[in-house]
Parts: structure tokens; sequence; C-alpha cells
């Protein structure tokens, strides 16, 4: 199935990817963010939190953007 | 709380900065394009002319040519490069009037708060009171201005406004260690929050300058969380960052660069109260470089002493021995030698 993936960490991109039926928020980041933890982000589902065993259903729009962002000086 | 039709009313804005943000975006690729297609046109030229110029022998005139063939070639890499930033990130369809509602819907409720301003074009959240290190810097306005919005490629479109500003001793504009000037540098945040804009992502820009703002970067901020309160002179009081500090070893204390000197004996830095005039050179010496004339008691520099004595002892010692030699050798002269004039006189007026 496919759904729209926002990433706001890095260079930021939101393209559609292709998922297997049944995969949870959980498994999606995992698969989707390797190495970073779940608690330094704000995962939402079709712009609403969801529980991390919320399964992914066709057309979701799922957005993760970072807690902790760097900023710098000019 | 907003009311939905003046979300609706705002998302319409939203959606026209947007077209804007796309036309400047072409605009400024057509400019780019004709930079350079001019460069093309002129290096084409600079070929022809080099080319009449060998035909008749002009050496002089090739090497001209030479020298603006060099130049062009300089300039076409900077062109080629500004256009591929341009050409290489295509536009993504600019997103629905709905969409942009849902987007400012969903700000209302992470936020809490949203105000927007029809009139000046902005859309603002409140951050709570933020807390770094310990340092209070209190709450924040994210203040996006949808009339910028078409220089987002040249300047920030959003302020950062302190609204129970705590700014640093040293820099009262920087009002958190990654803003100055209600500017934030973005940082690692600077791509994604571009591209955020870019497509009318407004929740995510909020949440991610939110982020920003949340976040301390030791390596890089405008004044460092430590040198936030500054340090004050211990004679004159102003505030001064922790580079600024001078350290008298003597007193053991801290001091601006108005109220520091150095010994210039032995080079180390002391305050100016640790410091006294020399009264032979009139330098700046420490207390331990600081001697005393045994003479005449005069404050001297350990350079200037010589044999415990001030430079103007020592010469009015001289002068006394040089004119006692001399009256010993003018008693000499007279056939009295070994009794000086002096001594003679000294007889008679004790007698």
């Amino acid at each position: 199935m496919r759904l729209l993936y926002i990433n706001n960490d890095g260079g930021g991109f939101a393209d559609y990817v292709q998922v297997s039926e049944g995969t949870t928020v959980e498994q999606f980041f995992k698969d989707k963010m390797q190495g970073s933890k779940p608690d330094d982000f704000l995962i939402r589902v079709n712009r609403q939190p969801v529980p991390r065993e919320y399964v992914l259903q066709e057309g979701d729009r799922v957005t993760v953007t970072p807690t902790k962002i760097e900023g710098a000086e000019i | 709380m907003e009311d939905k039709k003046n979300l609706i009313r705002m998302a319409y804005k939203v959606q026209e900065a947007l077209i804007m943000l796309k036309q400047s975006r072409y605009l400024e690729m057509m400019r780019q394009l004709t930079t350079f297609t001019g460069q093309l046109e002129e290096l084409t030229a600079q070929s022809k002319k080099m080319g009449i110029s060998l035909l008749n022998g002009w050496f002089s005139a090739a090497e001209r040519c030479c020298k603006s063939v060099n130049r062009l070639l300089g300039d076409i890499p900077h062109s080629v490069s500004k256009l591929r930033q341009l050409t290489n990130a295509p536009q993504k369809e600019l997103p629905k009037l709905s969409t942009l509602f849902d987007e400012l819907n969903q700000v209302q409720q992470e936020f809490g708060s949203l105000e927007i301003d029809n009139a000046k074009s902005t859309i603002s959240v409140i951050t709570e009171s933020i807390t770094l290190d310990d340092v209070y810097l209190g709450p924040f306005r994210i203040q996006l201005e949808l009339q910028k919005f078409n220089e987002l490629y040249t300047s920030s479109p959003y302020h950062v406004i302190a609204l129970s500003p705590n700014p640093a001793a040293t820099d009262e504009t920087v009002t958190h260690p990654h803003v100055s000037n209600e500017i934030l540098c973005e940082g690692d945040g600077s791509v994604s929050i571009r591209a955020a804009l870019e497509q009318g992502r407004l929740s995510d820009f909020f949440t991610m300058v939110k982020s920003i703002l949340t976040t301390y970067n030791p390596d890089s901020p405008y004044v460092a969380l430590i040198d936030w309160s500054g340090e004050a002179c211990y004679d004159c009081g102003y505030v001064m960052s922790r580079d600024d500090i001078y350290f008298c070893s003597l007193c053991q204390r801290d001091y601006c660069s108005e109220c520091s000197t150095y010994c210039r004996c032995c080079d180390e830095g002391c305050c100016v109260g640790c410091a006294e005039q020399c009264s032979y050179c009139e330098d700046q010496v420490c207390m331990n470089c600081m001697q005393e004339c045994a003479k005449c008691n005069s404050a001297c520099c350990s350079s200037c002493l010589e044999e415990n004595v001030c430079p103007n002892c020592k010469e009015e010692m001289e002068n006394n021995n040089d004119d006692q030699e001399c009256k010993i050798s003018e008693a000499k002269q007279n056939g009295n030698p070994g009794q000086p004039e002096t001594s003679e006189t000294q007889i008679k007026l004790a007698s």
C-alpha cells in the first residue's frame, strides 16, 4: 500500500512510499529512521499523534519531525 | 482560537504567497539564465575577435581577447552552479486550500494558540517559556510574514521575538543563543525548514523552529549560555564575556580591558590598581617589580634600579665621586699629594 511520508530530519523531504499491509507506526519508524530514537521525534499520522501499535492504512500521511534541532551562529 | 472563516481567509493568503514564491523562483531562474546566455554570447564574440586578430597578425589585440576569455571562463562556472541550484529541486504541486486549512488547524491544535493578522498578513504562534541550561529565556513569538515569503531564497520570511526577553548581558540583540535581531540561525534545520515553507507545511515549519529554540548547540551560539549573564569588572563594573576577561594574578580578580594593564618588567598581566608608575622611566610595573631607591626612597622599577639606587641618585653619586677625583688630582698638581684642598680647609676650620 502507498502512503505519504514526510521526513523533516536533515534535508527534509515529502514523498510517497510503499509499505506492506499490517505495518505499525513503530515498525515503519524503525525501518525509515534506522539508528534514531522515537523519543527524539514527533510522529504524526494524518496530523494526529497515534500509539506505536497503530497499523498504517492506505493513503495515510506520516510526518516525522525531530524535537531536537541544533541551531547555529550565522 | 481563530474562527473557521479566519483560517480559510488566511489559507487563501498562504496559497497566494506560495504562488508568488513559485513565480519568484522562476524569475530568479530567468535572471540567471539571461546572465549565463550573455556570458556565452560574449565568449562567442571574443572568439571571433581573436580569429580576426590572428589573421591580421595583431598579437596585442589577441592577448586582450585572451584576458577577456579567461575572465569569462571564471564567471561561467559560478553562473552554472547558481542555475543548477534552482533547476535541481523540482517544484512540488501547490497545496490545495483544504490542505492549508488543515495545516493552520493543526498549528492551532499543536501550539494551543494561533494569531492571525490579516492586515499585516502574519501568522504567529507563541512557545511556552524556554529555559536552557538553567538560563531562563522566556516565551517566544514565531511570526511568519507572508509578504516576505517570496524572499525565502535570500532572507528569512519569519521573525522570532522574545516576549519576556532576557538577552545576553554582552549583547542585547541576542535573546536566545541562536537568535540575533529576531532572526533565527537555523543551523541543521535550515534545509528542512525551507522545504516545509516551500510546500506550505506550516505545522512542520512552526514545530521545527520550536525544536531549534528548545535545543542548545554549545558549539555555535551567538553568545554561549555559560557567558549569558557575563562577568562584571571588579573595578568599573562593566559586564563582559568570558573571552574579554583580564585576570590580575596579584589581587586574583577579573577586570575589563580598560582597567587592566601589564607589567613592563615581567610582562605579567595585572589590574591598574596593582600597577604603579616608575618615577624614573614612567612605565607601569606590577607591585612585585616595584622597588624603593635606597637613597631617596622613590618608587622605581627593578629595570631602572642599579645597586639599589635609582638612576638620578646614581648619577648624583657619580658626580660627587668625579668632583672628589678632580680635587685630588688638582692637589697633586700643586705639590701636595694626598692632601686635597677641601681637607686643608676642613683642618683649618677644625683648628
